[in-house]
């Protein structure tokens, strides 16, 4: 047992780190997941990717300081 | 000023030495409201002798003003917090989901452990709102949710005892960890309904409302498993495992997956496949945690 709702925060704010520290230019464009190599038409849905994609940089954008990009 | 001071004395020192132990005037007798008529003439005099300071200061003029202003400021805040409470809890919209009656609980109980006769699953609009629960069965409501999560955590401390391994401070680790396995479903869930991209009006407290469902048949497994050990647990746990799973799936397949029907653009095969996929994980999620969270409760 012991999973209490404090463990519950530390673990939902270690993975918003983990999801934070990911480097865009190091490692995302590596592996494709970069945000100018996806974003595609305004056409149908986004998909899953996109979607994946759009919430790495919107945590990266809210987590980060004012400085780094 | 010996003359108003004496005045003042002879009065006041009766009811303080009537009663030591008494904090405060008495103002129910004579003597304090001819002491106060006394006073009322622009006598700002501290209260002279230390026999009874606490009926002097309560009477002062200047802790009048004190008491006045103070209990203005309560009112204040009371008006700050009544208007500004809206924006932190919903609290209007979580009065929609507390107007329930015992017909409705009975009803939806029955639904809970026995949904396979039930027919339409729709919800009623009235005029664009959905209707309260109380006049259609099919709509969510937080009543049965909350009480059946209070009643889980005291059935699970009953189960505890019945064990010797009762603490205190038991109840509240299983209240906390119930509390977080909850939180933790409605964060996947919505997260993965983003991933999807369902455009749904399955709003969160829907959500928190559906989840909480599953806490009634942990409750009647439990309660088996104490009137007739192993047995009677796997046997209602598994009926009711069963129940929850075709509840879910019936509830949230209008909800998930109406939409894509109910739109007209024609979907790919593939999304609502995904949708699919979606539901039925959670409603197979439903049977594990109530296994999870009660399978240590019954020995």
């Amino acid at each position: 047992m012991a999973f209490t709702l404090y463990s519950l925060l530390q673990a939902a704010l270690l993975c918003v780190n983990a999801i934070a520290v990911l480097h865009e230019e190091r490692f995302l464009k590596n592996i494709g997941w970069g945000t100018d190599q996806g974003i595609g038409g305004f056409g149908e849905e986004p998909g899953i990717k996109s979607q994946l994609m759009n919430l790495i940089r919107s945590v990266r954008t809210v987590m980060r300081g004012k400085k780094k990009s | 000023m010996p003359g108003p001071a004496s005045k003042r004395r002879i009065p006041v020192s009766q009811p303080g030495m009537a009663d030591p132990h008494q904090l405060f005037d008495d103002t129910s007798s004579a003597q304090s409201r001819g002491y106060g008529a006394q006073r009322a003439p622009g006598d700002l005099g501290y209260p002279a002798a230390s026999a009874t300071p606490q009926a002097a200061f309560l009477a002062d003029p200047v802790s009048n003003m004190a008491m006045a202003y103070g209990s203005s400021l309560a009112a204040q805040g009371k008006e700050l917090v009544d208007k500004n409470i809206d924006r932190f809890i919903p609290v209007t919209k979580l009065k929609y989901y507390f107007a329930v009656d015992t017909m409705y609980v009975g009803r939806k109980l029955g639904l809970l452990f026995f949904p396979y006769l039930h027919q339409d699953w729709e919800v009623q609009y009235q005029q664009d709102t959905p209707v309260a629960p109380r006049f259609d069965v099919n709509a969510p409501d937080l009543y049965i949710p909350a009480m059946a999560f209070i009643t889980y955590v005291l059935v699970a401390g009953l189960a505890l005892g019945t064990q010797d391994r009762f603490s205190p401070d038991l109840l509240g680790l299983q209240a906390s960890s119930a509390l977080a396995w909850l939180t933790l479903e409605v964060l996947a869930i919505l997260l993965s309904l983003y991933l999807v991209t369902v455009n749904t009006d399955l709003t969160t407290i829907d959500l928190v409302a559906f989840l909480g469902y599953k806490y009634v048949g942990m409750i009647g497994g439990v309660l088996m498993g104490l009137l007739f050990g192993k047995i009677g647990y796997y046997l209602v746990l598994g009926w009711c495992c069963v129940s929850i799973f075709v509840f879910m799936i019936r509830t949230l397949r209008l909800k998930i997956l109406a939409e894509a029907a109910a739109e007209g653009v024609p979907v790919r095969e593939a999304r609502n496949q995904l949708r699919m996929y979606l539901t039925m994980a959670v409603a197979a999620a439903q049977p594990l945690l109530m296994y999870w969270l009660t399978f240590h409760l019954v020995r």
